[in-house]
């Protein structure tokens, strides 16, 4: 039996991902409604939905980069067993996800040296005055989640042997 | 050097089949840090930065917004009603279950944004439709895939929303309001090969004898689906809402005819829904974050511009480059889905567009057309994918009829190409 699923589910960011999405929902209609009674906006729920929108982005492409199906061309990727159907080939397919892993990796320290940028000169957001790091922060953790996801989709192809027809 | 390797890297990471976003992202981080080898951390900083920036923009937040009008519309129930509705309209006959098939997913596109979500709604209803009626199932599924390509150029579209979000000079609306025309043409070059097919191979001969639906009971059970482009369209043309706020108030509309007046949908349906439109949007804005690291590099690198410049000095003219470029994505887009089309030439292209002045929205319409033909265009036919899936047929089946289609779609490519005013009378006529 091969796993093509991870040990440790994606749910957890599916459920990140969907809350910060329903949160987005709500914020946007109650700014609507409060606008057209109030004529003014929160113009501070924009700094919010940007970043609920970057963590939706970073979660939900984790929980893809655990399953392996982030957009990519399958023209030459995929080739065709003589049952008919298409299968990836399987040194494209370890290619593919050990790279993606470093990419994010690499990402992952850039962002937290970004992050660390923000919290050393205390630099603080337009809408709230908040500290940005407190927005930052979340990003590292999660462009690691992507790396680990990607490497776990590595880890998985290396396990399988790469048997012609129904691998 | 570095520049020809930036862009000959992300070719060969793509052919891998690395995904679109890692590729983009790879390349840019090493030609910057290849660029910038004595500087502090190789220059990299600058890549972080650029993905959160070019994730960061709160007019982005209407992508994962339309996107959820189309996840949860496609799951309202109204799809079916619209089709009664339609059949109510137009008779029955050879050729008009496809015709309907094709209006359906028209108005639907004044609700939703993306081409394979508008695929699933029509799909979901007219194959099996088409197949009772005696229409083959390659058929059928050519028809609602070519359908629903319409999607993405009857405004909300999705593919607007990105290119605006690239393109400073091409606002929303403007776009929304230039894609209208194109699209309704777009619907009718489809139902014309849609028809001529059926009568030539005699399809849907069965159809004739099916009982035509009461006009005014059909109505009313459709109008709730019918309010929903009004409320989208007329609410943004009225200045209620922003296009943001417009996709919003659309998921609020939606949620409340499926979970109340129609009862499609069950409160425990709602997390998959809202998980599916996540997911959908969390790719593509994967994407456009890493699409900013590799334009950084691109801008940095000065890549852009001597390729305008040697464009220019080609010597083709305006009109004969622009014929180049299109012929040159219509191959490409075969083979990349539309959103990396428009996240990987789009800053490519933008100096070549400044340097001959072309109108950015006719462009974004050009190439908005272009995408959409790709749409249901195998191999890379995400709207065919879906269609096919759900017809239970392989995509090679639907060649023979879908070139017809394609054919027909090309010629409406070249009218907007040659009437620029089809796309910019609109959004000139409401002021944008």
């Amino acid at each position: 039996m091969t796993r093509h699923t991870p040990r440790l589910g994606v749910q957890i960011e599916e459920f990140i991902a969907v809350a910060s999405l329903a949160l987005l929902v709500v914020i946007t209609l109650l700014n609507v409604i409060t606008r057209y009674f109030t004529d003014d906006s929160f113009a501070w729920t924009e700094e919010i939905s940007v970043f609920l929108m970057v963590v939706m982005a970073l979660a939900g492409a984790s929980a893809i980069a655990g399953r392996d199906s982030h957009i990519r061309i399958e023209f030459l990727f995929n080739r065709r067993t003589p049952q008919g159907t298409e299968v990836p080939r399987h040194g494209l397919k370890l290619f593919a996800a050990l790279a993606s892993s470093a990419v994010f990796l690499v990402l992952a320290a850039l962002f937290a040296r970004w992050v660390w940028d923000q919290y050393k000169f205390s630099e603080t957001s337009m809408g709230l005055g908040v500290p940005l790091w407190w927005y930052g922060a979340v990003i590292p953790p999660l462009c690691l989640a992507i790396s680990a996801r990607a490497f776990g989709a590595f880890v998985r192809a290396l396990r399988t042997p790469d048997a012609g027809g129904d691998a | 050097m570095i520049a020809a390797f930036l862009l000959l890297s992300f070719l060969v990471l793509m052919l891998m089949g690395v995904p679109i976003a890692m590729g983009l992202a790879l390349s840019g981080l090493v030609s910057i840090a290849w660029a910038n080898a004595d500087a502090q951390w190789l220059g990299l900083l600058a890549g972080p930065q650029n993905m959160y920036s070019s994730i960061a923009k709160y007019p982005l937040l209407a992508l994962p917004m339309f996107v959820l009008v189309g996840s949860i519309f496609d799951r309202s129930g109204v799809a079916q009603r619209m089709v009664t509705f339609a059949i109510a309209c137009v008779g029955r006959g050879p050729g008009m279950l496809p015709t309907v098939a094709i209006l359906v997913a028209m108005v639907l596109g004044g609700i939703s944004g993306s081409g394979p979500a508008n695929a699933a709604a029509v799909g979901g209803v007219m194959i099996a439709a088409m197949s009772r009626a005696g229409y083959p199932a390659s058929f059928s599924a050519t028809v609602v895939g070519a359908a629903a390509a319409t999607d993405i150029l009857i405004p909300p579209s999705i593919a607007f929303v990105v290119y605006s979000v690239l393109v400073p000079g091409a606002s929303v609306p403007a776009l929304f309001a230039a894609g209208m025309i194109p699209g309704v043409m777009a619907g009718i070059a489809l139902i014309a090969p849609a028809i001529w097919l059926s009568r030539r191979h005699g399809f849907g001969a069965a159809e004739a004898t099916l009982a035509r639906p009461p006009f005014w009971a059909s109505l009313r059970d459709a109008s709730w689906g019918l309010a929903a482009p009004f409320l989208i369209l007329g609410g943004m043309r009225l200045g209620w809402f922003t296009p943001t706020e417009a996709a919003v108030a659309a998921v609020a509309y939606g949620l409340f005819v499926g979970l109340v007046v129609h009862r499609s949908i069950d409160w425990r349906d709602l997390y998959p829904i809202f998980r599916e439109a996540a997911e959908i949007s969390a790719v593509i804005m994967l994407i456009l974050g890493a699409a900013g690291i590799f334009s950084y590099a691109i801008n940095t690198l000065g890549v852009a511009d001597p390729i305008a410049q040697w464009v220019k000095a080609a010597g083709l003219g305006s009109r004969g480059t622009l014929a180049l470029v299109l012929l040159a994505l219509l191959v490409v887009s075969m083979f990349i889905d539309g959103v990396s089309i428009f996240l990987i030439f789009v800053p490519l292209l933008y100096p070549v567009a400044q340097a001959f002045q072309w109108d950015l929205v006719w462009f974004g319409v050009l190439l908005t057309l272009v995408v959409a033909k790709a749409q249901f265009t195998p191999p890379m036919a995400v709207n065919l994918m879906v269609s096919c899936r759900m017809a239970g047929v392989g995509m090679e089946s639907t060649i023979p009829w879908v070139l017809w289609f394609i054919v027909s779609f090309l010629v409406m490519i070249m009218a907007v190409f040659f009437y620029p005013e089809l796309a910019l009378w609109l959004p000139r006529h409401l002021g944008y």
